[in-house]
């Protein structure tokens, strides 16, 4: 009696599970006329809960659509091992390309040359894998250095003549936000040269995560040790906000001049409020449009660069308010 | 003994019933994989080599093309001998991408010597091989097919491939899983496996590092591979050691003392590494997480030897009754002898090996040592712990329960992953099915005691 249960209520579960599946994909049985089937796209996201990563997964499928693709996203959470997991479940499944935000650049390897081993081929955007030996399709992602350089120049922009002390909250474990300083390092060294007075002069560097809340600590830690603060960078917005929101605690908000990086709706609100000063922005939707259609070409078999760099743009006050999509 | 034999199933099924979840879970996953595959053997090369002999005639030149991998490799092999004993003609052979395709082809049409068929495994199909951009490469391949292996219709989730890949994505869980069981079974609870996972992982790879000194780390001989992993290990048992210790000579609640452990060992692997995944480490490292033996992988070996290993030392050792004892009532262990604190460490002890031996492999796997990996692991392990069967009351449980309920995990992650279910979904469905599970387990036990 109890087993008739257990069958009973088990496919209960196992019907309710079918439900969520959705079975939104098919890969499509032989057609009449057309010999090959969609071809599929596995993407695995970094995270759930940075918006930046859902932008790029919705314009994969829709680029895909184009094309005919199919895609399928998953979600690594940051864990790496997840990502491992998720790779593998598409190499079985035999998928015909792989999309991924490295949840690690080294540790990502791994799972990359058990793809490269099916003959699987592996594209990687916004972020880089490191790690020797990988073969990589292809990469898109911002030409961080160069918005470092614009992010530079916004500084020069909004101190002026006057210049002054300025401060970083930096992100090292990221690749990407190391070059952001970088390049906005080489910008301000090339303004003090041979200037004598209105140097602008980096008094201090702390980590923020890329968050909001470290942002938030450090700046507060910042501001009390350097209390002339005439400006601050951040390689992100959620630790440009984080700073915006210790510096408004402080009563400075008006004293300390933000630079941001991203353009995330929440950082281009607070540019268009003349909060921010200016972000040097990026563009997730044509990473997202650009790898598939870069996978296009791959199929094709037609040459490509495997490398391509999207320029970061300045985003100031004027575009906040001439900016549709906020309110 | 014809009426005992009803109260014997009942208990089986008391003991295993959630095997049946699993089970319904493989048919439910199955049915929502079918999908037509393309065979990519050599049986599947064979049979396409005779019909495309049979429709186009004795020496028809074909152009091979496979994807670069092993299955590629011996698909083009199959294919050939049997083409070329059919008394086909192989023109020119790719391996590798559909820029390599083209290239194959362009250096055909420079020889002058025009394929009349283009054959491989469906895979490596690609547009390189539409009529219209073939004609762009030569107006007279415009009518050259592109011919594979016939479809089949399988689920996904039950060809073999993907079987192995949910046993080996249990491999972690559910080795740390064993030591989970013991510990909750004694009516507590240990937080701190998932930062041991890391601890293990960043200490071993660092030690690798360090052995190495001016040297390259991919270099190290075996000796050293062998007697990093070997501290790693042994580095989280004295962890384990030492909780067990605090929560039986100082009385702290095991939730507290591991939850303390937690934070302490996760600092510890981020100190190990610098913060960053450790990676360069040499082939013999990754062998556990990457070798197999006849087709198995070895850490799957290595998880089915450990649980044969648990099984008989939780039914056919003193240690294992004593655990039992200790969770059912301490108060009348301690009263009848059993040496209740030695018990309580040597569980916890266990527990922190295992991590060490689970964050060991998840390190081979991953070839690099990283402070971020098994995050929220505790709480996996411990799914599969009760989703098993196991008590948190304590005093009850089934060692290969445990491993019942790593494989519903395991079968559930990879399901949706097959069947395309959203990253938001995916919690939801996941979350669901726990609850589902332990729900149906008690729904039975009143059942069955009724």
């Amino acid at each position: 009696m109890n087993r008739i249960t257990n069958w009973v209520l088990s496919s209960v579960l196992a019907v309710g599970l079918m439900g969520c599946g959705g079975g939104g994909e098919d890969r499509g049985a032989e057609g009449t006329g057309d010999p090959a089937p969609a071809k599929v796209i596995g993407y695995s996201k970094m995270n759930s809960n940075n918006p930046f990563f859902e932008v790029i997964a919705e314009n994969i499928q829709a680029a895909a659509k184009e094309h005919n693709y199919q895609v399928r996203v998953v979600s690594a959470e940051a864990d790496v091992a997840k990502q491992m997991d998720q790779i593998r479940d598409f190499v079985v499944s035999k998928v015909d390309a792989i999309v991924l935000n490295p949840a690690d650049s080294e540790a990502i390897g791994a799972a990359i040359e058990e793809a490269n081993a099916a003959g699987i081929p592996v594209f990687t955007c916004d972020l880089e894998c490191t790690a020797d030996g990988v073969k990589i399709a292809g990469h898109i992602a911002t030409d961080n250095f160069q918005g470092g350089r614009l992010a530079g120049e916004a500084m020069i922009e909004a101190l002026g003549e006057g210049g002054g002390e300025i401060a970083i909250l930096t992100h090292d474990p990221a690749a990407s936000c190391v070059k952001r300083v970088a390049g906005f390092d080489e910008v301000i060294n090339a303004h003090n040269e041979g200037r004598a007075s209105g140097k602008i002069t980096v008094v201090k560097r702390l980590p923020c995560d890329g968050q909001r809340d470290p942002g938030f600590k450090a700046t507060q830690d910042i501001i009390t040790a350097h209390p002339n603060l005439a400006g601050l960078f951040a390689i992100n917005d959620p630790g440009a906000l984080g700073a915006l929101a210790a510096l408004e605690k402080a009563g400075k908000s008006d004293q300390v001049k933000i630079i941001g990086f991203d353009g995330q709706p929440d950082g281009k609100q607070a540019i268009k409020e003349g909060k921010i000063y200016a972000d040097p922005i990026q563009f997730p939707d044509r990473m997202g449009q650009e790898i598939v259609h870069m996978i296009a070409q791959y199929f094709a078999g037609e040459s490509f660069e495997p490398v391509r760099l999207i320029p970061a743009e300045l985003y100031r006050q004027a575009d906040g308010q001439a900016d549709p999509s906020l309110q | 003994m014809a009426r005992l034999a009803p109260a014997r199933y009942k208990q089986l099924a008391l003991d295993y019933g959630m095997i049946f979840v699993l089970v319904a879970l493989g048919a439910g996953f199955s049915m929502a994989t079918i999908r037509v595959g393309y065979p990519e053997d050599g049986g599947a090369a064979r049979a396409l080599a005779r019909q495309i002999v049979a429709d186009f005639g004795s020496g028809v030149p074909v152009l091979l093309a496979t994807r670069d991998s092993a299955e590629g490799a011996g698909f083009a092999s199959a294919f050939r001998e049997r083409l070329e004993a059919e008394g086909g003609v192989v023109l020119g052979e790719t391996q590798g991408t559909p820029a390599d395709a083209r290239r194959s082809l362009e250096a055909l049409v420079h020889g002058q010597t025009l394929p009349q068929v283009i054959a491989g495994p469906q895979a490596a199909g690609s547009d390189v091989f539409l009529s219209a951009n073939l004609a762009k490469i030569h107006p007279a391949l415009a009518e050259v097919p592109f011919v594979h292996p016939p479809g089949e219709t399988w689920p996904v989730f039950l060809t073999q491939g993907n079987l192995l890949n949910v046993a080996t994505q249990i491999v972690v869980i559910a080795l740390i899983a064993i030591g989970m069981t013991m510990v909750i079974i004694t009516a507590g609870i240990d937080l701190s496996v998932g930062s041991l996972i890391a601890l293990s992982a960043c200490t071993a790879a660092a030690l690798i590092h360090w052995a190495a000194g001016e040297g390259a780390p991919a270099d190290v001989g075996l000796g050293v591979v062998v007697g990093a992993c070997g501290a790693a290990i042994l580095l989280c048992g004295g962890i384990g050691l030492f909780s067990g210790v605090m929560l039986t000579v100082f009385q702290i609640p095991a939730f507290i003392v591991t939850l303390a452990i937690m934070l302490i060992a996760r600092g510890l692997a981020y100190k190990a590494t610098g913060g960053q995944a450790l990676g360069s480490l040499p082939d013999s490292f990754s062998w556990l997480g990457h070798q197999d033996v006849g087709g198995i992988p070895l850490s799957v070996l290595l998880m089915v030897l450990f649980y044969a290993g648990a099984y008989v030392l939780m039914n056919y050792s003193r240690l294992g009754r004593y655990i039992y004892a200790v969770g059912g009532n301490l108060e009348a262990a301690r009263l009848s002898g059993v040496p209740v604190n030695r018990v309580l460490v040597a569980v916890y002890t266990i527990c922190g090996l295992l991590a060490g031996l689970g964050g060991i492999v998840m390190a081979s796997e991953l070839k690099s040592g990283d402070p971020k990996t098994g995050q929220l692991y505790e709480l996996y392990v411990i799914a599969a712990v009760v989703v098993g069967g196991t008590s948190l009351a304590g005093g009850q449980g089934r060692i290969l329960g445990t491993l019942i309920g790593a494989f519903i995990i395991g079968v559930v992650r990879n399901g949706m992953n097959l069947t395309n279910v959203k990253p938001f979904n995916q919690y939801i469905v996941f979350g669901g099915i726990i609850l589902l599970a332990v729900l149906l387990e008690k729904m039975k036990e009143r059942f069955v005691k009724a």
